[in-house]
């Protein structure tokens, strides 16, 4: 109100000098990796971390998901390990670059050197100095953005310096910070001492945060995750009476509605190539994402599921229909609980693989004892009374009351209260939007790696720095 | 004063900008289909790479009197060396893109200071494409305000709708957009430039059609219009077909009616030649064929715009400059089309309707043709008394395509008896697909057209000047089209049925580049060589199966899963539903007849999950229906306003709900059950077992369906809402910029944030776009 607006023809006194940093934060994972901007509440661009292959001459890689889509001669790799941890580097080079430049900046005009109009310029150079300027103007593709990066916990130095090498060289960013993800869930829930228990896609951690530090003795980590829970539904549906195909969604061209049990009546689709092992995986993955949002559910309690009369409890309540993308439907009642029980306890669960089985140690319960164990007693009160739960197996429906549960009885008198955030971007987002958070602030521009930091350290800055 | 608020419906400027067409209009009271199109090209400077032309510019060399002028020409409708700004919805060329904005801002107003700019901006625009343009726009010129509106919400606020999956499926790429009360919560694309681009869109289709027709001779262009006319379609999905659709066969009954037809057409043509052969009784005569057209169409009732009112061929009108004209045509064109025309008309439609046998939808006819339009650059001798036959040289609007339609009633009475000798071979039409057809189109369509021409001359000594013709203008497009739907009838056989309208150059008011000049040129020196001429030359051209066979199911295929995707990707699962619920399809690639319905098919076979009320009633009921426990913080929280929808029943049963509502689709507030999932736990809240709490973990989508679009927006009903985002930014412009009454603070700050005014820019910089503007 007290600002009158200019006279029309008055131009702004001060044309606008674009100081401000802006930075980007990227945050990979094992199933997706996000980046975007500092500052907002979502990453702009999510990919899966799975890209398509073309094995065909020339082979290339495709990113995201439009390309994911059934072709001949194509494969769907990841360029992370299940430990969460990159494997390719060049691969997630190339991705990396593809979502910070492609996605997020504005498109690149052609340099001048070759456009065409500046030919005469071109001859009068040395053939060696155009490579040059090739060279410069790629490596200026971020160069007013500083990255903030996230990593496990258990990142490898090597894969560290990796990273800032990466950032630097390939992209010139200004500054570059390498963050853990369970600091940022903290953050982004508003709390710099925390007990985070991350329930990720190939991994479940639990680390303690103290001031906004990893306790790094506090660290747990076991793969009972999304795909493990993955790996117990196909193991419910390979065991079911009748047994249930698992026809992912792409095979299907359509289909008819069955009664509940009966066989699929639908038709489906015909590929005049062969479809890749990989590619189906990677869609029967899409079916069994659905099935743990809308079927699977964590028994809540009292007590554990297998506790005398709680089986026979939940089959007196009503079940949840499924349909399959052939048309097959089945109504599951108890199973629904059991495939999930598994994570809480070693002994429930669905029989799998002797690799895959989870130990007593693996299971959540057991993860947060051993975590607790590992610090100083003192910080305990403080912790129980801050978890933060994040990752998105953790939206799991009762996941939040069994772990309530749990910790109840495991820490009687101990004041346990459980931070989950009630929008499933943020549960799923948790570690890019601490990044986001952090990115933004003020003083946080004083903590990054600046460029000539770099250049005077060499890579080892990243772990002196970022500790 | 508050910063908003201060502009008349009037002054605001709204631009909708495409990869191909950018549609603009000044003023957003009138909720109008925009006045612009304008393609979104711009052309470098050949003397300063730096600067940017609107136009095609070319230097000639003219010799008037033995010296050489040289002379910068524009040919507005040349697309040589144009540099397209936008790609795929993403913008590859900023400072052309800019340099277009400008034009575009030239072209519908001069004022800069009291004109707020609505811009829509795509979803692949990066958020430092908007920063620079938002500078650009504050820095560069004195726009007061500037909004950026992303395209979806656009297209919501033309709806209206709270809920809406939009599906923009436009030149090279497609956009789905999952809204959920306002709020862009997922969104994916096809067709994003990228190592290896896999375009998607209308262009798929049209190169699809390009590819199945190359050995007859199609290029691009034949392809395109093809596509654009009502023969082509896509057929609806048949999911037990092998190839998931019913294409029509040949059979004896469709080879008798085609012959059938064209004895009803020769009859028809018999009398338009008997009735007296004047001229002035071609329009009398045309009018019964009309009526057949439209009941025809009334007939096969699978559509509903054979009269290319869907169809509109939008870059030749905008290229042709020509577009209020044309609006104008189509307009009286299309009164003339109602039901309120003259009895006698109707008598002998009825008296046609009884000759004639039913006519075939297109979908199921083997064959058939449509009328192909291209601008040729031919040579006018000059032996050919120009000034006569050719009545052009006066270079005012309207006059010209009159003087085109004026040669044509001459022509068709002298062409048709002699054509109709040829009638009988019209039977065998129906086989084989004649390659001489589409073959050498040019010479013979020159041959024909001049001929025509010079017979129209001749013939019709008698027939008015062009002069007092000028007053009828809106008669004459009707004849035209007439006439030359009765001869495609005559000569069924079609050998390269050609009818050269007079050149309609393109020049109108607003070109005042050269075309304008050429005739003139031309006259002016009358002596000189044969001289280069636009000349529009239509043709019959009959297509076959490929006209069916184009709708490429790998590209609906693509379409189809990402629609999926999308919505099966929103994170919050009670949103689903209410996005299922209301797609819609927009963008003028989903103008393509049949593409919608044959998309919202395969989606309802492929992926609709049918709870077997069975099921749901014997099994899903609990006997003992435990009593949700209130666990306060998941109290669902109906937060539905949109008028759509009722408020939420929370304390139903959800699976009571779901099971009672599933059998009859679309009851509102079945969408409604829906809760903050996993929001903070209740210690020890829990214990009532698993049926407590409300969480929405239905499977979805149970239906499928787009949504009711308005009717009471007349001209948007004729105009299809194919572009409602343009519709929407208008509407969305008044309220950022118009509404200046009736506000309580939260609106006024509300209304604050939705655009960029130039007190915020100073105070923000362009960063300001981030938070004041439409663009989530």
């Amino acid at each position: 109100m007290a600002q009158q607006p200019l006279p029309t023809s008055a131009q702004p006194t001060d044309i606008y000098g674009g100081d401000e940093v802006s930075a980007l934060v990227l945050d990979p994972g094992y199933c997706n990796t996000r980046a975007g901007f500092a500052g907002e509440d979502v990453p702009k661009s999510i990919l899966p971390s799975f890209y398509g292959h073309v094995t065909s001459d020339p082979p290339r890689d495709l990113f995201g998901d439009e390309c994911i889509i059934p072709r001949s001669d194509f494969e769907v790799r990841n360029y992370m390990n299940k430990d969460s941890v990159v494997e390719d580097w060049d691969v997630a080079a190339k991705m990396w670059e593809f979502m910070l430049v492609k996605r997020l900046q504005p498109e690149r005009q052609t340099p001048p050197s070759k456009n065409k109009l500046n030919d005469d310029v071109k001859e009068q150079d040395g053939e060696g100095d155009v490579a040059m300027e090739e060279v410069e103007a790629m490596e200026k593709a971020l160069e007013e953005y500083p990255l903030l990066m996230t990593e496990a916990p258990w990142n490898s130095p090597k894969a560290r310096e990796k990273a800032i090498e990466l950032s630097m060289e390939s992209w010139g960013t200004p500054a570059f910070w390498l963050s853990r993800t369970p600091v940022l869930s903290s953050f982004a829930a508003g709390k710099a001492t925390a007990l985070v228990i991350d329930v990720g896609g190939a991994n479940t951690s639990v680390t303690a945060i103290h001031d906004g530090m990893v306790l790094k003795r506090s660290i747990q980590r076991s793969p009972a995750g999304g795909l493990w829970l993955s790996s117990q539904i196909r193991n419910m549906w390979e065991t079911s009476e009748p047994k249930v195909d698992l026809i992912p969604t792409f095979m299907v061209e359509n289909k008819t509605p069955v009664d509940a049990l009966a066989p699929a009546q639908a038709r489906l689709r015909e590929f005049p190539y062969k479809i890749h092992d990989s590619y189906r995986a990677f869609e029967e993955e899409r079916l069994l994402t659905e099935f743990k949002e809308s079927v699977v559910e964590v028994w809540r309690g009292p007590g554990r599921y297998g506790a005398a009369g709680n089986e026979e409890y939940i089959k007196s309540q009503p079940g949840r229909v499924f349909e399959m993308p052939d048309g097959y439907n089945q109504m599951w009642r108890e199973q629904r609980f059991k495939v999930a029980e598994g994570m809480w306890d070693e002994n429930a669960g669905y029989p799998v693989p002797e690799s895959e089985r989870l130990t007593k140690a693996q299971t959540i319960p057991e993860l947060i004892r051993s975590a607790l164990n590992a610090i100083d007693v003192d910080l305990r009160g403080n912790l129980l009374a801050n978890v933060v739960v994040t990752g998105s197996t953790s939206l799991i429906n009762g996941f939040n009351d069994r772990l309530n549960n749990e910790l109840t009885a495991m820490y009687p008198g101990l004041k346990i209260k459980i931070h989950a955030a009630g929008l499933s971007s943020e549960r799923r987002f948790g570690a890019w939007i601490g990044g986001s958070i952090l990115a933004s602030l003020g003083t946080f521009h004083q903590m990054w790696i600046s460029k000539k930091e770099y250049e005077e350290n060499g890579v080892g800055i990243v772990e002196k720095r970022c500790k | 004063m508050a910063s908003g608020g201060k502009w008349r419906e009037e002054q605001v400027l709204v631009i909708c900008p495409g990869s191909r067409t950018t549609m603009a209009q000044l003023g957003c009271g009138e909720l109008s289909p925009p006045h612009h199109r304008i393609p979104t090209r711009m052309f470098r400077d050949e003397e300063d790479s730096n600067l940017w032309r609107p136009y095609y510019t070319y230097k000639r060399v003219t010799t008037i009197d033995g010296v050489e002028n040289e002379e910068w020409v524009e040919d507005v409708d040349e697309d040589k060396g144009a540099v397209w700004p936008i790609e795929g919805g993403r913008i590859v060329q900023m400072d052309a893109f800019l340099a277009f904005l400008d034009h575009v801002h030239g072209l519908l107003t001069t004022t800069y200071h009291n004109t707020p700019i609505m811009l829509m901006a795509s979803p692949q625009w990066t958020r430092p494409d908007c920063e620079t343009i938002a500078r650009y726009i504050f820095e560069k010129t004195k726009t007061p305000a500037l909004c950026l509106i992303h395209s979806g919400i656009a297209t919501q606020y033309g709806l209206k709708w709270p809920n809406m999956t939009v599906i923009d499926i436009g030149y090279e790429k497609v956009d789905v957009t999952a809204i959920h009360d306002g709020r862009v919560i997922n969104h994916m694309d096809l067709g994003r430039p990228q190592p290896g681009r896999h375009i998607s869109g209308g262009e798929v289709f049209t190169q699809k059609l390009q590819q199945l027709l190359t050995d007859k001779g199609f290029n691009h262009d034949m392809a395109e219009q093809l596509k654009k006319s009502g023969i082509c379609e896509v057929l609806p999905y048949a999911p037990s077909q092998k190839n998931l659709v019913v294409l029509p066969v040949e059979t004896a009954d469709a080879a008798r009616s085609a012959a059938a037809q064209g004895k009803a057409a020769e009859s028809a043509a018999a009398e338009s030649t008997t009735a007296d052969g004047s001229v002035q009784d071609v329009p009398r005569i045309e009018e019964p064929t009309r009526t057949e057209d439209v009941a025809m169409e009334d007939n096969d009732g699978l559509d509903t715009n054979v009269d290319d009112d869907g169809v509109l061929d939008v870059a030749t009108i905008v290229t042709s400059g020509q577009t209020k004209e044309f609006l104008a045509k189509k307009e009286k064109e299309k009164e003339k089309g109602r039901p309120g025309r003259k009895p006698k008309a109707d008598k002998e439609a009825e008296a046609a309707a009884a000759a004639r046998p039913v006519r075939q939808p297109n979908s199921k006819k083997v064959r058939n043709t449509f009328s192909y339009e291209e601008i040729i650059m031919e040579e006018v001798p000059k032996e050919v008394p120009a000034p006569i036959a050719e009545p052009e040289p006066t270079p005012m609007q309207g006059v010209e395509s009159n003087s085109a339609a004026e040669g044509v009633p001459a022509a068709a009475p002298a062409v048709a008896p002699t054509e109709s000798a040829a009638e009988p071979a019209a039977v065998p039409a129906t086989e084989g697909l004649q390659s001489e057809k589409p073959a050498e189109p040019t010479s013979d369509a020159a041959a024909v057209g001049s001929e025509a021409a010079v017979d129209g001359a001749n013939s019709s000594a008698d027939s008015k000047p062009p002069a007092p013709e000028a007053a009828g203008t809106d008669n004459e497009p009707v004849i035209k089209s007439e006439v030359k739907s009765e001869e495609a009838k005559v000569n069924g056989n079609g050998d390269a049925t050609t009818l050269a309208t007079a050149p309609e150059s393109k020049p109108t008011e607003a070109v005042n580049g050269n075309n304008g000049d050429k005739p003139d040129a031309a006259a002016a020196d009358s002596n000189e060589p044969p001289e280069l001429r636009p000349r529009k030359i239509r043709r019959e051209i009959e297509v076959g199966l490929e006209r069916f066979l184009f709708a490429d199911r790998d590209e609906i295929d693509r379409i189809v899963t990402t629609i999926y995707r999308t919505i099966q990707g929103v994170e919050d699962m009670y949103m689903r539903p209410a996005c299922w619920d209301n797609l819609v399809f927009v963008g003028n690639g989903s103008r393509l007849r049949g593409l919608k319905d044959n998309i919202l098919q395969t989606l309802q076979a492929r992926h609709i999950i049918s709870p077997s009320t069975a099921t749901m009633f014997t099994s899903e009921l609990p006997s003992n229906v435990a009593t949700p426990a209130g666990t306060g913080a998941q109290t669902p929280v109906g937060n539905f306003a949109g008028a759509p929808h009722q408020l939420s029943t929370s304390s139903v049963n959800p699976l009571l709900q779901a099971a009672t509502t599933a059998s009859t689709f679309g009851i509102p507030g079945r969408d409604t059950i829906q809760v903050a999932t996993g929001s903070t736990p209740m210690v020890g809240s829990e214990a009532a077992g698993p049926a407590s709490g409300h969480h929405f973990h239905s499977q979805t989508p149970t239906s499928i369906k787009t949504i009711a679009l308005p009717t009471y927006l007349s001209e948007w009903s004729k105009n299809g809402f194919e572009e409602a985002m343009f519709l929407g930014a208008q509407v969305a412009s008044r309220i950022a910029f118009c509404l200046h009454s009736n506000m309580d603070a939260q609106a006024i700050e509300a209304q604050k944030s939705m655009s960029l005014s130039r007190v915020d820019y100073n105070e923000h910089g362009p960063k300001g776009i981030r938070t004041h503007s439409m663009l989530s």
